[in-house]
């Protein structure tokens, strides 16, 4: 599907309220100011999605899209894996970032990711009238690359190229850098590209 | 080209649904539910590798490397043009793994590919030589067919293993 130019406004500003109110909640657990990008609106075609994303480490909470839509794609905090340790120390109030991701770490990532990503959903909902509610999570911690192609595998045969809606979200005060990536399945995309347009024509 | 059979060489990158022939380097990153599946001819020292991404094609036509049972005969045919034979090549897999154990429950798309890939493979009488699959774990992957045809494989933690 290719976006008008209009269309990707609009999804940009979707996106930009979602990330707003997920910036706000981390902000607010780190007790530290949190900046954010202006989204970005990606089409990637399959063959060309290991330009995008590498096989660096990385822990990714992901969701799935459910509500009025079931199956509607996926919703992903996504956060490099030294800045997911000095995510969780500074929440577990520790100092040692020369180590592995533990088991509490995991339930740190688990919960950060839900509280962002129910943030950013409960937004575009009040916004679109359209109700997403993100499934229970579940976690990654590995390839960024192997976990998105596994997530794209199981959107469906036919598709060969995807969106991807990320933006960025930074503390400077203590190095964390991460991302809020939505990568809707084609159906969710189309319902919300009309109701996006219905609200800007006044319908 | 330059000598091909420096282990320096760049190698040659593929994506999702993609393949190289040839006896120089070829490399996919970051493999998850996917398949990395490479054939070698020992004798001429070259191969293929492509990057499967889904077990059935369900009838489409393009994009026949990214399904296992369109991208098989695709690299069989292209090996075939070299003058590489079925009972030379020797096939080697890495790949299938489950990312997610929340969404793999119902849908375990990277067991269902390696099911696929070694079915096909018997299908066509070709030998299984050596596989990587499974687990939890993303794997990227290097066919080195100017060098035995031994396939180098990288984890996230850093550690390499070879088939």
């Amino acid at each position: 599907m290719k976006l008008s130019a209009v269309q990707a406004d609009a999804i940009q500003e979707l996106g930009n309220i979602g990330a707003a109110h997920a910036a706000t909640t981390l902000s607010q657990m780190l007790s530290s100011s949190v900046s954010m990008s202006v989204p970005a609106i990606k089409s990637i075609d399959l063959a060309e999605l290991g330009n995008h994303i590498g096989d660096e480490s990385a822990a990714m909470v992901v969701f799935e899209l459910q509500g009025e839509i079931q199956h509607g794609g996926y919703i992903i905090f996504y956060i490099t894996r030294e800045s997911a340790i000095r995510l969780t120390n500074t929440m577990l109030g520790m100092t040692d970032t020369d180590r592995e991701l533990n088991e509490m770490d995991q339930s740190a990532l688990l919960e950060v990711g839900n509280i962002m990503v129910s943030a950013f959903l409960d937004a575009t909902a009040e916004l679109l009238g359209f109700i997403m509610l993100p499934s229970p999570p579940a976690l990654s911690i590995d390839m960024a690359h192997a976990a998105m192609e596994s997530l794209i595998a199981q959107l469906g045969e036919e598709v060969d190229e995807v969106l991807l809606f990320s933006t960025e979200l930074i503390c400077e005060e203590h190095k964390i850098d991460s991302d809020i990536i939505m990568l809707p399945e084609l159906s969710t995309l189309k319902r919300i590209t009309e109701l996006l347009e219905a609200m800007m024509n006044g319908t | 080209m330059a000598d091909q059979s420096s282990p320096t060489l760049q190698p040659a990158m593929i994506g999702i649904g993609e393949y190289r022939v040839g006896s120089f380097p070829i490399m996919t990153i970051g493999l998850g539910s996917c398949i990395g599946l490479t054939l070698y001819d020992s004798q001429k020292k070259t191969g293929a590798m492509v990057h499967i991404m889904l077990p059935d094609s369900g009838g489409r036509t393009d994009r026949s490397g990214k399904y296992a049972d369109t991208a098989i005969p695709l690299i069989l045919s292209e090996l075939e043009k070299l003058g590489s034979g079925k009972c030379s090549l020797i096939a080697k897999m890495a790949g299938g793994a489950c990312m997610f154990e929340y969404f793999g429950t119902n849908l375990n798309i990277g067991e269902r590919n390696t099911e696929k890939v070694r079915a096909i493979l018997k299908e066509q009488g070709i030998k299984l030589s050596a596989e990587d699959v499974g687990g939890k774990v993303g794997r990227t992957v290097t066919f080195l067919p100017a060098n035995g045809g031994k396939i180098s494989i990288r984890r996230a933690d850093g550690v390499t293993s070879e088939l």
